[in-house]
């Protein structure tokens, strides 16, 4: 008897990994991908406009991977309504898919600030494989880029912003640059560090007007002055495609609501990545974690429960990485919780910054940030991720770390963080290869 | 499988594994290219050899947005410099901290077992790092936690 016939939305890192794994794990059901954009990775599209690499570099299945998959595809639609009773999703041509079990993996758009002017031609967002095709054409030598807003999808673009433009001024409403990456010290060091650089920062500024000038275009600040652009930028935030589901009865606060399987609480649809809001590992409570790692998690955890294991997620561990002008800062689990324990240092001559964050004897988070070449002389961004990830007790370290904050390998290690992590996979089995 | 098996104790912090890792990484003498590190424990008077334990879930592989990272015939994790594009989610996704960023190639790097001969192993004059059959383990941690309250006093740390 065939399996199950699974309909996965979206062909983004969650549904691509639940996909694979479908398969990985033996399952020989009917697959159908409904996708609007054709397979390709986000993650890697500041490396195509810095011209690192081309084109089909960014593409994670080809036409002949999904064939050896044995995926049926609807490639190029959207699905617009989802009829849970019936089990089947309506498509923007009108066409129905009947599904056994359904995954949603429909990810989140760039949200568009409303500003007048903010559609103009030179405007561009940098989320999708198009709107990085666009910058790359639009960008030159010469061209002064406005980017709005200084979160962590603007500084994956920044070297290669700097390689490909002229000039570079980033322009960020909150008072400080990278506000849900980093504190405040880190975002001070960060800011000094790009200054120096040639970057220019205007934080805590609004943009209320984008207007065309010349060949280019003219921002106007609240305050009333202005600055002229060859090309803007944004990067203001991300929205969960979840806006086709109203009225489907699937339950949705900022994300959909899953439970430990990746379940909705419809029981054969599941969701994962940054349509999903799930289990936080550290906290316990449900959010959307928009970041790559956990959209790879989700979808292998509902694609193994899909295919009828039973296994289920201790949560996803916030974490980003990016590196800015040969700066790198990362950061993990709860860097901003304002009730933890903090041991935090700076090390001004390496411009180097740590910040641990504990609750009880646990570290709930931490930020690293350090040049590029001290960072990949040691092992800490790994091991902080594991001590994070891991929740060994570190009580009868505190002291240790806040006396020497930059020694993290010896807590790492006398505390057993390696034996504790050994046994753990996310699907309950070593990973075969991708 | 074969696994490099770690006793610390019989390491006495010489630092040839390290030379020779970086020697087979990236053909230079640099520790910094090494993707096996000497932890100095005790203010310098023990040593911990830490690298990559192959581990089952392959933290680096599964992380990674394109597939630049597979598993080679003697089971290493191996990162391919043709399709990996140095985003470094890897070396986050990984809670050991043995991947690591190249930053000349600027890509991933991370013991590849040298293709089932290490050169560590090799190098090693104390056989600290050995090849054998058998499962990765804690290698350190036992090692690491008896020292932990023998830091020689009156000295200042080196930071």
């Amino acid at each position: 008897m065939a399996g199950k016939r699974h309909v996965i939305l979206g062909s983004g890192t969650a549904g691509l990994n639940a996909i694979r794994t479908l398969r990985q794990l033996g399952d020989d059901g009917p697959i159908v991908l409904v996708s609007a954009e054709a397979p390709y990775s986000r993650m890697v599209l500041p490396y195509y406009l810095a011209r690192r690499i081309t084109e089909p570099h960014v593409t994670t299945a080809t036409g002949r991977q999904l064939d050896e998959w044995g995926v049926e595809r609807q490639i190029g639609r959207r699905a617009e309504g989802l009829d849970t009773q019936a089990a089947k999703l309506r498509l923007d041509n009108g066409e129905d898919v009947a599904y056994d079990d359904l995954l949603i993996a429909t990810g989140s758009s760039a949200l568009r600030p409303p500003i007048p002017g903010a559609e103009h031609a030179r405007c561009f967002n940098f989320w999708t494989l198009d709107d990085a095709k666009g910058v790359s054409k639009t960008i030159s030598p010469d061209a002064h880029v406005v980017m709005v807003g200084a979160g962590f999808i603007s500084f994956t673009i920044l070297n290669g912003i700097l390689e490909r433009a002229g000039r570079l001024t980033i322009v960020e409403v909150a008072p400080r640059i990278l506000p849900r990456m980093i504190d405040d010290a880190g975002a001070a060091l960060v800011t000094d560090w790009l200054i120096e650089r040639g970057v220019t920062i205007r934080a805590g500024a609004e943009i209320t007007r984008i207007a065309e000038q010349g060949q280019g275009l003219r921002l106007t600040f609240a305050e009333g002055d202005s600055i002229d652009a060859d090309l803007v930028l944004m990067a203001t935030g991300i929205r969960p495609n979840l806006g086709w589901l109203d009225g489907s009865g699937i339950e949705t606060n900022q994300g959909i609501l899953v439970d430990e399987y990746l379940r909705s609480n419809v029981d054969n649809v599941y969701a994962a990545g940054d349509v999903a809001e799930g289990r936080n590992r550290v906290t316990g409570a449900r959010e959307v974690h928009a970041i790559e790692p956990t959209a790879m998690e989700h979808g292998r955890i509902a694609a193994a429960n899909m295919a009828g294991k039973k296994i289920a997620y201790p949560g996803s561990l916030l974490m980003n990485i990016v590196s800015a002008a040969g700066l790198d800062m990362a950061s993990f689990g709860s860097w901003d919780d304002d009730g933890a324990e903090v041991i935090a240092a700076q090390a001004p001559a390496r411009r180097a910054y740590r910040k641990y964050l504990f609750r009880g004897g646990r570290m709930v988070g931490a930020i690293l940030i350090e040049s590029a070449g001290e960072t990949w002389s040691g092992n800490d961004v790994g091991m902080l991720k594991g001590l994070v990830q891991s929740g060994v007790d570190l009580s009868a370290w505190k002291s240790h770390l806040a006396e020497r904050p930059f020694e993290i390998k010896k807590p790492y290690l006398a505390t057993g963080t390696t034996a504790r992590l050994l046994p753990e996979t996310i699907i309950g089995q070593p990973s075969p290869a991708m | 499988m074969k696994v490099l098996s770690i006793s610390p104790e019989r390491c006495t912090g010489c630092m040839r594994c390290e030379l020779a890792c970086a020697y087979m990484q990236s053909g230079a003498y640099q520790p910094a290219k090494s993707v096996i590190r000497v932890a100095p424990l005790e203010m310098h008077t023990s040593y911990a050899p830490f690298t990559c334990f192959q581990c089952d879930e392959g933290w680096c592989m599964t992380a990674c947005p394109v597939d630049a990272i597979a598993i080679s015939a003697v089971g290493a994790k191996i990162v391919s410099d043709d399709q990996c594009v140095g985003c470094k989610l890897c070396t986050i996704a990984c809670p050991y901290g043995t991947i690591f960023y190249d930053e000349d190639t600027h890509k991933a790097t991370k013991c590849d077992l040298c293709g089932g001969d290490p050169a560590c192993v090799e190098a090693c004059p104390t056989q600290a790092i050995e090849w054998v059959e058998g499962d990765a383990a804690d290698w350190l941690g036992e090692f690491a936690a008896r020292r932990a309250g023998t830091d020689l006093t009156g000295l200042a740390a080196v930071e």
